[in-house]
Order: structure tokens, then C-alpha cells, then sequence
């Protein structure tokens, strides 16, 4: 029987914000799927778009970047310039092929723990549906252990 | 041996027959000037007039990034893999003298101090068919370099053009040989006494190179390297479309959190931080000492470590140079300054 | 040309500035970058169609060496790097003496005459044939119109691919790259003292010409001049692998001025693009 497609996703979460209301959806007990891995930056004006390419890189098939409702920033303005370079970065993405639906972007505060469910299962839904990143995952191929076939060293 | 002749078209059809034996084919397709693996000996293009290509065709013996090995770490240990080894033989076809003459000379590093079996397993079992030049620029001086636009250094079997698509084929070294033995059904006797085609221009002898190594021996704190590489922008593409440029940094990546490979790539003293130590002292810290390095390493250090001239007049990387800086112009000014003291 | 030579030799001559960057002429007839130091250096100076170069790259090269001014010789797509590095706080504009020159089109081809077609895809659209201020300027000012093919054929082609297709045509580019940083080297805004590509400690960007390393460094790089390109075309012109780089910096440039309203370069007293923001900045693609 085949293994059901179960997308990896990375989610940047800001700490004030996103990854408490994360922490608020979890000790509220709300069900949600499992597939994100969250990493807690301080805030998403810290998040530099090599993070993304690093993540899918790393096998991920979607990434999410979360932070502070604009005016909410703990640090005033880091989800501002934040925005501004999201804007340019999603349209480069597109431009070289990297569709939309692999890299969304929400404002989750720390009361939002609903909120926090909706978006993370629309987005862990929506690249189900897309299906695996295969196309950057076959470019991690001259990095990977290749399988080598007869000669007694250990296949992949 | 006697000299025999064969036409393009017949060389074509050796092609094919090397990809049927699973050789890899590497020669300039027609309409382009860049050496690539050719896979349909149709394709395969012998212009002796042509300019050299833009860059040179070492990528097929020392990759601009080869794996070394891959690693796979366990909870008490790690696993190493070697990369697939490449089984097949190299044939490159219609190789400029400024370009077979290369490979003999990075061989002497690659087998110094230790023997670098990456690069041997390849060059050991290659070919190569070199090709006489019938080409000159202004940038253009294998003749300074002790080479020649007839230079067989390197190669296994040289042509040289003939009228009507003809080339004359000796064979240089038993390799070579036994190569010609081994398609001489596709080889002529030259009946026809066909002509060699002359070339237009003699290549002149731009510097006397005893006189720059001289000058170059004795001077490391000459004002002269203040301003000869000052405009260098310091990228690497001299040193990556260089035939003779060699070096390599080793570097770890990671697939996974437990798996990834260690890697052997192209590297260039040109880049800032080229020499700099895991202390943070950078005993090269400016463009202008990294270009004494380039000069003195091509036509001085290694000629003292291993008697070859680490430069064989392509003059590739002037063609190329995003700043036009010119290395023949510099070593002219070397021989001018030479000349005077 | 004269006019040019003189007009830096009184520069040299009344010490207005310390040095120029300039054009010169090799043996071959090639034009490339020089430094003039004394009135006789300058006498080497020159400009005409081949003088691609924007010497803009060497000023923070330079620009903690001595005390005086820079002297640089500008057209006015070079101006712009001048004015982007003058707003990015690179550079003080009363630390450089500016010379301009008018032109009319510059080669694409090296060494091939000017004409026509042989000229720069940026020359077609060119606004700024006379640089916007300068101290002193020199040669006539020519009108002109150029065939180049300016790729917006292409442009288009690729924006109309579904993005399985684009990322194959853009990983088809990008295993090209031989990881030279010649792109890098040239632009005039790629100045940062230590590259993203070459930090360690972490790994950021392989510094592999693998497939993988490739694409994250040229997306990387595209992005960095997110709102900072200011269109020289440099980095095509010497890339040795003839990767379309100017699509992405295109690309991103037409990004920011239909977004923002913004162009780099343009003045020195704006504030950069991704170095300040707006509360009313767009966001219908967040959630």
C-alpha cells in the first residue's frame, strides 16, 4: 500500500506574537495537523528570504512565514520592512518558478489561536494538494548519497 | 608510420563508433564554440580557423564541483560512500594546441605531493585528439609560452588541416597508435598530396620569458604590482576559463541532518578570501597583492617547483575579463622593465 | 574627447580631486577602466561607443584609501549607481567630483563596431543620455535610436510558463553558472565587505556550482538587488556562461515600481526601497 503524501512544512514564526498564539493553541487543546515545524525567530523582520531557499533546500515541501499584525510589532516596525521585502521576494519566487501555494505569509497574534489552526491546516491542505516539491528536491541530487548498484557498498 | 590522411566526414563516423563502445565524446558542435559532450558524431565541427572557445575543456577531468565522498551518519557512527566512478574513457576531439598542452602540465600538481586519483582515473584513460591552429587575435601567444599553433604537447593524435576538408593524423604517442590502428579502415594514404593549409598570420613572440622570470625572481616589492592588477575586480573567471588554473577548495554539504557529501570545487586566488587564515589574517588583503600572486604563480613558482610554465598563451581569460585587463599586456610590461635593468 | 581629457587633466592639475577613474585605450583597442593620478595619466583618457564599464564599481574600492575626493568619469546609467551608493550611505556626494559625459550608446559586443544592433538593451530605453547633475561634463550629446533585441519577447515567454516550466527554464540557466562571482564583482551595489556566499559558520548558500548551490546563489543575489538594481547590465555582460541574468534584475526592478512607485538611483536625497516602509504598504497576499 502506498504512503499517503504528507507534506514537511516550515513555519518562521515571530516570538511575540505568532508562536504564542501558537503556545495558546495548543494549551487550548485545539486540533490541528501535525505536519509544521515551527522555528521561533524574534521577530519576522529577522527573517531573511535564504532562510526559505534553505528550507526547501532542506526538504520542505511549503513554508510559512507568521508574524505581528501591522502596529502590533513588538520591536514597532520590523513587520513592516518585513512586508515590504516579502512583496518583492513572492513575486522573484514566482518569476523563477516557485509557485505561491509553497510560500504563504498570515499575521497571527497571541490571542489568535484559532486563527493560527485555520491558517496552518489551509496551508498544510493546500500544498497536500500540490503535492511534493519534487522539482527542488531532484535538485539536491549531486548532494545526495547516489545509489550505487552491485560492488558491495551500501545502497542509498 | 606513415602519415595518413582522413576527411571530416570519416571523422564523424569514428565518432559514432566511439559512442557505440560507450566513450564520452567531448568536441566543439558545429555552430557553437564551446566544447561539449557530443552525442551525434553528425554534429561534430574540426575548425582550425575558429577563435578558442571561451572557456577551456578541464571541466571534464577536474569538475568545477566533484564529490569526494558522501557520508551518512548513524547514532554511533558514520558511514562514508565513494561517488560513482565515471567508467567511461574521454575522447576530446579537435583540442587547440593552447589546450591539450595543459593537461601534462596541471598533471605534475595533481601528482606532487599526493596523488590525486579524481583527476588521474580520468586523464589516464583519455584521449586526445589535438588540432593544429590556423587562428591569431591580438590576445593570442602560445608562442611566448615556449608553445605553437603545431604544438603536439599533449595530445595523443594531431591533425593537421589539409585543403578540402582533409587532415593529416600522426600519431604522438603509443597510445595514439594504437587509436589510428584501431579505426585505420577510416584513414587514407595521401595520394592526392593534398596541401596544408597555411595559416594567414605567424603568431609573433610577444615577450622573451626568460627575461620575465628573471625580473620576477628579483621583484616581490617592485612598485610595478601597485598598479598592474589594480583594476582587477577580483571574480575568477580567468582562473576558471583558464586550461592551466588547478586550484580547488574542499568543502562539507549537507543533504539532510545526517547525510551529505564532502566536495572538491574550483577555487581562484583572486578571491578575497583566497588566503585568509582561521586566525582572520589575510596575508593577501588587497587586489593588487592577489594579482602579483596570479603573475608570479603562472610564470614563476611553478615553473621553479616543476619546470612548466603554468600558462599556455590562450589568452582566454583577456578575451573574457570584465575589465578587459589584459595578461599579456602586463607580462609585455614585465619584459619592457626586464629590458631596461 | 579632447574636451574630456582636458577636463580631467585641470581636475588633477588644481587637485579637485586625487584621482579620476576613468576609460583608456589598450594596444588592442579595447576600452577599459583607469586610474589617472597626475595630469599626464589623464592625457590616456577616453570615451566613445566602448566604454561599457561602470567605473561606479570601483568607488568603494577606493573610498577610504586618502583623503581628497574620488574624480569618476560617469554616463548617465553610471550616474545611478552613483547616486544608489550615495543614498545607501556608501559614499558622501561631497567626496566625489563627478564628471559626465554624454552618451550615445555603448556596445554589446566588445569587439565588434557600434551600431544599431550592436548595442546595449538598456541604451534602447536610455533617459538619462545626459547624467542628471554632475561637477563638470564633456562630449556632444547625440540623439540616437537603437534595433537591439531587448528580450521583452522572452520576458513574456517565460511569465506565461506555468511554474514547473519556469523553474526548468531557470535550472536549466542556472547549472551554467560556474560560481565565478564575476555578476557579483561588477555591480556597483554588491559592495557588502563579506558576501552572504561566504559565510561559513552557517552555510547560507553552498558555494558549490551544483544545481542546488546555483539556483539558491542567483535567486539570492536577484534578490538582494530587490529594489537596488539600477539597471547597468553589467552582470550579463560578464558572466562567461551567458546566463540572462538582467530578466531577474528586470524583473525585480519592474516589481518595485509597480508596487511602490519606485525606481533606485534617481535621487540622492530618497530613501531606499527595502530600507524603509510605508504603514500602507500592500498586503492582500497575507492571510
Amino acid at each position: 500500500m502506498e504512503d499517503k503524501f504528507e507534506p514537511k512544512i516550515v513555519a518562521f514564526v515571530c516570538n511575540w506574537c505568532t508562536y504564542t498564539g501558537a503556545d495558546l493553541a495548543g494549551t487550548s487543546r485545539l486540533k490541528q495537523e501535525a505536519n509544521a515545524r515551527l522555528i521561533r525567530v524574534p521577530c519576522t523582520g529577522r527573517i531573511d528570504p535564504v532562510f526559505v531557499i534553505k528550507a526547501f533546500e532542506s526538504g520542505a515541501d511549503g513554508v510559512l512565514i507568521s508574524g505581528c499584525h501591522p502596529g502590533d510589532c513588538h520591536y514597532n516596525a520590523g513587520n513592516f520592512h518585513a512586508r515590504r521585502r516579502w512583496t518583492m521576494f513572492k513575486n522573484l519566487l514566482e518569476f523563477v518558478g516557485i509557485d505561491s501555494t509553497r510560500l504563504q505569509f498570515s499575521w497571527v497574534s497571541a490571542s489568535e489561536g484559532k486563527k493560527w489552526v485555520s491558517v496552518v491546516d489551509g496551508v498544510i491542505d493546500s500544498v497536500r494538494a500540490k503535492g511534493p516539491f519534487t522539482q527542488y528536491k531532484k535538485m539536491n541530487k549531486e548532494i545526495e548519497i547516489p545509489v550505487q548498484t552491485g560492488e558491495g557498498v551500501p545502497a542509498k | 608510420m606513415e602519415e595518413l590522411i582522413i576527411s571530416t566526414e570519416n571523422f564523424k563516423k569514428i565518432v559514432q563508433e566511439l559512442l557505440g563502445k560507450e566513450f564520452r565524446v567531448i568536441g566543439i558542435p558545429e555552430g557553437e564554440n564551446k566544447y561539449q559532450e557530443i552525442t551525434d558524431g553528425s554534429k561534430l565541427s574540426l575548425h582550425p580557423e575558429a577563435a578558442p572557445t571561451s572557456s577551456s575543456f578541464k571541466e571534464y577531468f577536474f569538475p568545477k564541483s566533484e564529490p569526494i565522498f558522501f557520508y551518512k551518519q548513524n547514532h554511533s557512527s558514520v558511514d562514508l560512500f565513494d561517488p560513482i566512478e565515471d567508467k567511461k574513457g574521454i575522447v576530446v576531439i579537435g583540442a587547440k594546441p593552447c589546450d591539450a598542452s595543459a593537461l601534462p602540465i596541471i598533471s605534475k600538481v595533481f601528482n606532487w605531493d599526493y596523488k590525486d586519483d579524481l583527476f588521474n582515473k580520468r586523464y589516464d584513460s583519455s584521449l586526445i585528439i589535438g588540432m593544429s591552429c590556423n587562428y591569431k587575435d591580438d590576445y593570442c601567444f602560445c608562442v611566448s609560452t615556449h608553445g605553437s599553433p603545431e604544438n603536439t604537447k599533449g595530445s595523443d593524435v594531431f591533425l593537421t588541416s589539409l585543403e578540402n576538408n582533409y587532415f593529416s593524423a600522426a600519431a604522438i604517442t603509443p597510445k595514439g597508435e594504437s587509436f589510428i590502428n584501431d579505426y585505420v579502415k577510416y584513414f587514407e594514404m595521401d595520394e592526392k598530396k593534398h596541401k596544408v593549409i597555411e595559416r594567414k598570420e605567424e603568431i609573433p613572440e610577444h615577450f622573451n620569458y626568460e627575461k620575465v622570470k628573471t625580473w620576477l625572481d628579483n621583484n616581490f616589492e617592485n612598485k610595478f604590482w601597485d598598479t598592474a592588477g589594480e583594476m582587477c575586480l577580483g571574480c575568477a573567471q580567468c582562473a576558471f576559463v583558464c586550461p592551466t588554473c588547478h586550484c580547488f577548495d574542499i568543502v562539507d554539504e549537507q543533504c539532510s541532518s545526517c547525510e551529505g557529501r564532502r566536495a572538491k570545487n574550483w577555487d581562484a586566488c583572486q578571491f578575497s578570501l583566497f588566503t585568509k587564515h582561521a586566525s582572520g589574517h589575510n596575508p593577501r588583503d588587497n587586489q593588487e597583492k592577489r594579482y602579483r600572486q596570479r603573475i608570479s604563480h603562472k610564470f614563476k613558482y611553478y615553473n621553479d617547483k616543476f619546470g612548466e610554465i603554468l600558462c599556455t598563451g590562450c589568452g582566454r581569460c583577456a578575451r573574457g575579463c570584465p575589465v578587459s585587463l589584459d595578461i599579456l599586456q602586463v607580462v609585455e610590461d614585465i619584459n619592457a622593465l626586464a629590458e631596461k635593468s | 574627447m579632447n574636451e574630456l581629457k582636458q577636463t580631467c587633466k585641470d581636475v588633477l592639475t588644481e587637485k579637485k580631486a586625487r584621482l579620476i577613474i576613468g576609460y583608456s585605450e589598450d594596444k588592442n583597442k579595447r576600452v577599459k577602466p583607469f586610474i589617472a593620478r597626475t595630469p599626464e595619466d589623464a592625457e590616456k583618457f577616453v570615451f566613445n561607443h566602448h566604454a561599457v564599464n561602470n567605473l561606479a564599481v570601483y568607488i568603494s574600492r577606493f573610498k577610504n584609501n586618502f583623503e581628497g575626493k574620488i574624480g569618476i568619469v560617469v554616463k548617465g546609467c553610471d550616474l545611478k549607481a552613483v547616486t544608489a551608493l550615495i543614498q545607501e550611505s556608501q559614499v558622501k556626494r561631497d567626496d566625489l567630483y563627478i564628471i559626465g559625459v554624454n552618451c550615445s550608446g555603448v556596445v554589446r559586443e566588445i569587439d565588434k563596431e557600434f551600431s544599431k544592433d550592436n548595442s546595449q538593451i538598456k541604451c534602447k530605453y536610455c533617459q538619462t543620455k545626459t547624467p542628471a547633475y554632475f561637477d563638470a561634463i564633456a562630449e556632444e550629446s547625440k540623439e540616437f535610436e537603437l534595433t537591439v533585441d531587448d528580450q521583452q519577447e522572452l520576458m513574456t515567454k517565460i511569465e506565461k510558463m506555468s511554474a514547473e516550466e519556469k523553474l526548468d527554464f531557470w535550472n536549466e540557466q542556472f547549472e551554467k553558472c560556474i560560481k565565478c562571482y564575476a555578476c557579483r564583482q561588477v555591480c556597483p551595489m554588491c559592495y557588502c565587505e563579506q558576501c552572504i556566499a561566504e559565510k561559513s559558520e552557517p552555510q547560507w548558500i553552498d558555494s558549490s556550482a551544483t544545481a542546488r548551490g546555483s539556483f539558491a546563489w542567483n535567486t539570492i543575489r536577484a534578490f538582494h538587488m530587490a529594489g537596488r538594481c539600477i539597471g547597468c547590465h553589467e552582470c550579463e555582460r560578464a558572466c562567461p556562461m551567458d546566463i540572462p541574468l538582467t530578466l531577474l534584475t528586470r524583473k525585480m526592478g519592474m516589481v518595485a515600481s509597480s508596487e511602490f512607485g519606485y525606481r533606485h538611483g534617481m535621487s540622492i536625497d530618497e530613501p531606499t526601497l527595502i530600507g524603509s516602509y510605508s504603514t500602507s504598504d500592500k498586503e492582500d497576499f497575507i492571510k
